[in-house]
């Protein structure tokens, strides 16, 4: 058999090759998951307005999915914070759907199906993401934004970019057993920290240069006596060497800068410490504030502003 | 940033001041290449000085530590402040490389 001739390609002399012509590093704004101390990335997007610092993409994970949403819709950042506050209520989460948990203890009598399967209601809690959010797109936002879940046949990272926003976040902090999974184009899709807390990946293959990741370690259980907790810190065990994991390799494979902004809160906050918003962003604001003097220097080394 | 040499029996010491990043990455590469490809691939980065680290810098540490560790040495650090080490430990470095708490122990380590 004769071998496949390869197609004729006319080779053209590399000098001839125009120089591509100097570009703005591209910025994108990753936030992890991290349920209400999400908001110190609140304090993050204040920061960089202020230095004049533009954001060319959003990408967000879970409780990070309402954050990236809100600045990629290019709401002010103190707007944002009474939205996260509205949002992160003990109400989104109160209504126990007891049928799913009948469902637990007689699964062949009552039937279990995964897509069903949640010990929330999720009533209020898309009530409050359409306050918030209303009937806006993907396509209303300023900044392209990009939300993350997960495939639960598959535990695929699942990126969503396109539809309605409050879809989006409800499939990215469809948190496991909390609230059920969410139908997606043939999918059932849960919380986007299963397949990776801090999505870096994302921004790297949309074209982020320099990337700021705002991640969260989950928070240990100090003690144990549930359950309930015990399922906590198995979570918070898994996450965080996911966390781990997943940015060492993204931080050595990317071609330009990750700069990892992680938040220290010496105050303790709480899952629905709505009240401390104002306090976590601050701590956001301070902890990019590490690394701005470095974020300053590398724009300004930018061939597209350099002077 | 700022680089020093100090030799120390079979370990060289190569201390950084100031910050790893993007823009000072090339120059430490160069640095650690050099010692590892004059025949000293024991090596101990005294980072006491070092205030920030960027992904390039972690970059820099492990193209240091592979190449100095396929010569038959090894990259240790030594006196990593507290913000730089929550970097390296989040990004899983603590996990491959060995760190001390000062240069003398660091240096100590090559004897054992």
């Amino acid at each position: 058999m004769d071998p496949i001739a390869p197609p004729r390609v006319p080779a053209a002399p590399a000098a001839s090759l125009p120089a591509p012509p100097p570009t703005r590093r591209r910025l994108a704004l990753v936030v992890g998951s991290g349920s209400v101390k999400c908001a110190a990335a609140f304090g993050l997007y204040r920061a960089l307005l202020r230095e004049g610092i533009p954001i060319d993409r959003v990408v967000g994970c879970s409780g990070g999915s309402i954050v990236a949403s809100a600045i990629a819709l290019g709401f002010d950042p103190e707007t944002c914070m009474r939205l996260s506050a509205a949002l992160w209520t003990r109400e989104a989460t109160r209504h126990p759907d007891r049928l799913a948990l009948l469902r637990i203890l007689f699964p062949r009598l009552l039937g279990f199906e995964p897509g069903r399967f949640g010990l929330r209601r999720d009533t209020a809690l898309r009530a409050a993401l359409e306050g918030a959010f209303g009937g806006r797109t993907f396509a209303d936002a300023r900044i392209p934004l990009h939300v993350t879940a997960t495939d639960f046949h598959t535990g695929e990272q699942v990126v969503l970019g396109t539809g309605s926003i409050v879809e989006a976040i409800r499939a990215s902090i469809a948190i496991p057993f909390a609230f059920a999974p969410v139908a997606h184009e043939g999918r059932l899709l849960i919380d986007g920290f299963m397949s990776d807390p801090l999505p870096v990946n994302v921004a790297m293959r949309e074209g982020g240069d320099l990337i700021v990741a705002m991640g969260f370690e989950s928070p240990y259980q100090s003690q144990v006596r549930s359950a309930g907790r015990f399922a906590f810190q198995l979570s918070s065990v898994m996450t965080n060497n996911l966390l781990k994991a997943s940015f060492a390799f993204h931080g050595l494979a990317h071609h330009g800068e990750v700069l990892l902004v992680v938040p220290r809160f010496e105050q303790r906050v709480r899952l629905f410490d709505t009240d401390k918003i104002p306090y976590i962003a601050d701590v956001g604001e301070q902890a990019i504030a590490e690394h701005l003097p470095y974020l300053r220097r590398l724009l300004a080394a930018d061939p597209a502003t350099a002077p | 940033m700022q680089i020093t040499t100090a030799r120390h029996a079979h370990v060289t010491v190569v201390a950084v001041a100031g910050s790893i990043d993007a823009l000072t990455a090339d120059t430490l590469t160069a640095r650690f290449g050099e010692e590892v490809l004059s025949g000293n691939p024991r090596l101990v980065a005294d980072f006491e000085g070092v205030e920030y680290t960027s992904s390039a810098g972690l970059r820099v540490l492990l193209a240091a530590v592979k190449a100095a560790r396929q010569q038959g040495g090894d990259l240790r650090l030594a006196a990593v402040r507290a913000p730089v080490l929550r970097v390296l430990e989040l990004s899983g470095f603590t996990s491959i490389l060995k760190c001390y708490a000062d240069v003398p122990s660091a240096v100590a380590s090559f004897l054992g």
